[in-house]
């Protein structure tokens, strides 16, 4: 009968229950794409944040004592014990790791700096580079090189120059593969693969550093570096704290800016159908005086009331979920460009929020317990 | 028969105003009583107070053993639900439930729902084929019928019917009235407030009131014989 009732009751009003049912409808399509969005932007920020460059460095403590040795020596690290360490430690959120050894190298008399990496990994590290010309695709290509856009301009280089490096008596001849305009300090570089440097140095083995780009937040970032720093006790493994420092300040600012859309609206639904409670709980005096006439208690009258509003809270939640997910597809597509998966997590979620929202919208109908079916059937 | 109903010295003031003023009475279990008296003399205020629906400011009335002067608003919901069957004059139904369905409603509340009892109860006041109608489909007599199936569904002590043939035309009145027969007939005690001195000489006693005050009670003609 319980059923029964709720269903009359439903449908006796529907009209009115309506608006509240597109309150709560638009309120969770609101609520469930502002949440998808909330769970998702992290993976998105972060991959945006990726292209920002690398996040991760690891090189040789930076203690005062090592500062004075530098002086003299750069300090340099171990190629094959760092790097053993760091594919030892690799996850699938280490987008790319590379090694790097500067020099000053001299070109036509110029001094120049020439960075010795992975070039194939280098690009990964800064995918928002731009390069005219061809790439290094392979890091054992020991005569290409990429010239950074201001180098280029100064000593006229285009895509098949050819140029010599001298360095300590060395000297290392390359062909220009391509400009790279990174928009950054790569812009007044000369990039080779690694051996090159090494060669010319005469530091085989040796590296400066190693850069890292890791996807994750910056919790994620930083619980990878005290893993890697774990297993590289004497050498620095430090987050680029400018990056990662933006990457959490933006995060945190979404995110309470998404918790207080999603408490803003929950309040404007709960408004919403509290408006519609109150003129309902008008309407229905009569019926509450003629049900507790007849016995009813009045725990099991607004109970009954009460399991309406929580079913129209429930079935305006789910709708509002489904509708949620196109919108925060279409959020995705219009903010990211990439479509932001559906989360189900967030439905059960959402459904109980409306379904709060509903209920603390229902308040009105408490004033129905104080009915006297005396009064209401004297017509007062 | 033993007392059903004893009321004594029962008071009733809204404000200033003094609805009863320390009426007193017997009702006998199976005696149908007319209570009869002008507009604002106190019929429906008692009636209502014998029902549980409203409270006394004074005095006693007792009903099979209860008090109803000193029961809470829980204690008057139950009491409600197993001793009292109300008839209004405005026939109360629920307007978005079915006949059926309103003479369950008080099944509901009493304890469980019976939906063949309840079919029951409709058959018996002629309405077997009228229960999936809801109450603006059906006539004034066939909606006072409906009430009378939802007064008998959960078997009273005490009836209370407030102008039961108020609303009615004269043929309704008549299937009405024969139906309150019945009741009576079959041993149900009946508290009926009627303007009417024909219905009010079917009774077993007739109550008058005037000004809150019983001014007469007698057997009628109906009891006599």
């Amino acid at each position: 009968m319980f059923a029964r009732l709720l269903w009359k009751l439903l449908h006796a009003s529907r009209g009115r229950l309506v608006v509240a049912m597109v309150a709560l409808v638009s309120g969770a399509a609101v609520i469930s794409a502002l949440l998808n969005l909330q769970l998702d932007i992290e993976r998105k920020l972060t991959q945006e944040f990726r292209t920002l460059g690398a996040n991760l460095v690891i090189s040789r403590a930076q203690t005062v004592q090592a500062l004075s040795q530098a002086a003299e020596s750069p300090a340099l690290i171990d190629e094959r014990e760092v790097l053993s360490q760091v594919e030892r430690n690799r996850t699938h959120e280490v987008v790319a790791a590379a090694p790097f050894l500067y020099i000053v190298a001299r070109v036509k008399a110029k001094p120049l700096i020439v960075a010795g990496t992975w070039l194939d990994e280098a690009i990964k590290l800064a995918p928002t580079w731009k390069i005219a010309g061809g790439q290094v695709a392979s890091r054992g290509d020991l005569t290409s090189c990429l010239a950074g856009r201001n180098v280029a301009q100064q000593l006229s280089l285009t895509p098949g120059s050819k140029l010599e490096l001298n360095y300590l008596g060395r000297t290392a001849r390359m062909t220009v593969a391509g400009i790279v305009d990174a928009g950054a300090a790569e812009d007044n570089q000369l990039l080779v693969n690694l051996p090159v440097t090494q060669a010319l140095a005469g530091l085989n083995g040796q590296i400066g550093m190693v850069q890292l780009s890791v996807n994750g937040t910056p919790k994620t970032i930083e619980a990878f570096a005290k893993k890697l720093a774990a297993a590289l006790p004497v050498l620095e493994v430090r987050p680029i704290r400018q990056v990662a420092e933006a990457e959490g300040a933006l995060l945190g600012r979404i995110r309470l800016l998404i918790l207080s859309m999603v408490l803003l609206i929950l309040v404007l639904t709960g408004l919403c159908v509290l408006a519609t409670m109150a003129a309902l709980a008008m309407e229905r005096r009569e019926d509450v005086g003629l049900m507790k006439a007849l016995g009813g208690s009045i725990s099991r009258i607004v109970g009954l009331f009460l399991a309406e509003v929580g079913v129209l809270g429930a079935v305006g939640g789910l709708v509002g979920c489904l509708a949620g997910v196109a919108l925060s597809h279409w959020m995705g597509q219009r903010v990211f460009g990439a479509a932001i998966s559906p989360r189900w997590e967030i439905f059960p979620l959402t459904i109980a929020l409306m379904v709060a929202a509903a209920l603390a919208g229902a308040l009105p109908l408490r004033r129905l317990g104080n009915v006297k079916p005396a009064v209401i059937f004297r017509g007062e | 028969m033993p007392t059903l109903v004893q009321v004594e010295g029962l008071r009733k003031e809204f404000g200033n105003v003094r609805a009863l003023d320390g009426v007193s009475f017997n009702v006998e279990e199976g005696e149908w009583i007319a209570i009869m008296g002008p507009s604002g003399s106190g019929k429906t205020t008692l009636i209502n107070i014998l029902g549980g629906l409203d409270t006394p400011t004074g005095g006693q009335a007792m009903v099979d053993g209860t008090d109803v002067a000193r029961l809470n608003e829980a204690g008057l919901t139950r009491y409600r639900a197993e001793k009292i069957g109300f008839i209004f004059q405005q026939f109360h139904l629920v307007p978005y439930l079915t006949a059926l369905e309103n003479v369950m409603l008080a099944q509901y509340f009493h304890s469980t729902t019976d939906e063949k009892e309840a079919l029951q109860a409709l058959a018996r006041v002629g309405l077997a084929d009228r229960v999936t109608h809801l109450p603006a489909q059906l006539s004034g007599g066939e909606q006072q019928r409906v009430a009378v199936a939802r007064a008998l569904i959960n078997h009273p002590k005490l009836v209370l019917a407030d102008e039961p043939t108020g609303n009615l035309d004269e043929a309704n009145q008549e299937t009405v009235i024969n139906l309150l027969r019945e009741l009576h007939k079959e041993g149900h005690t009946i508290l009926m407030v009627t303007h009417d001195p024909a219905l009010g000489c079917m009774a077993d006693r007739r109550i008058e009131l005037a000004h809150g005050r019983l001014v007469h009670q007698a057997a009628t003609v109906a009891q006599r014989r």
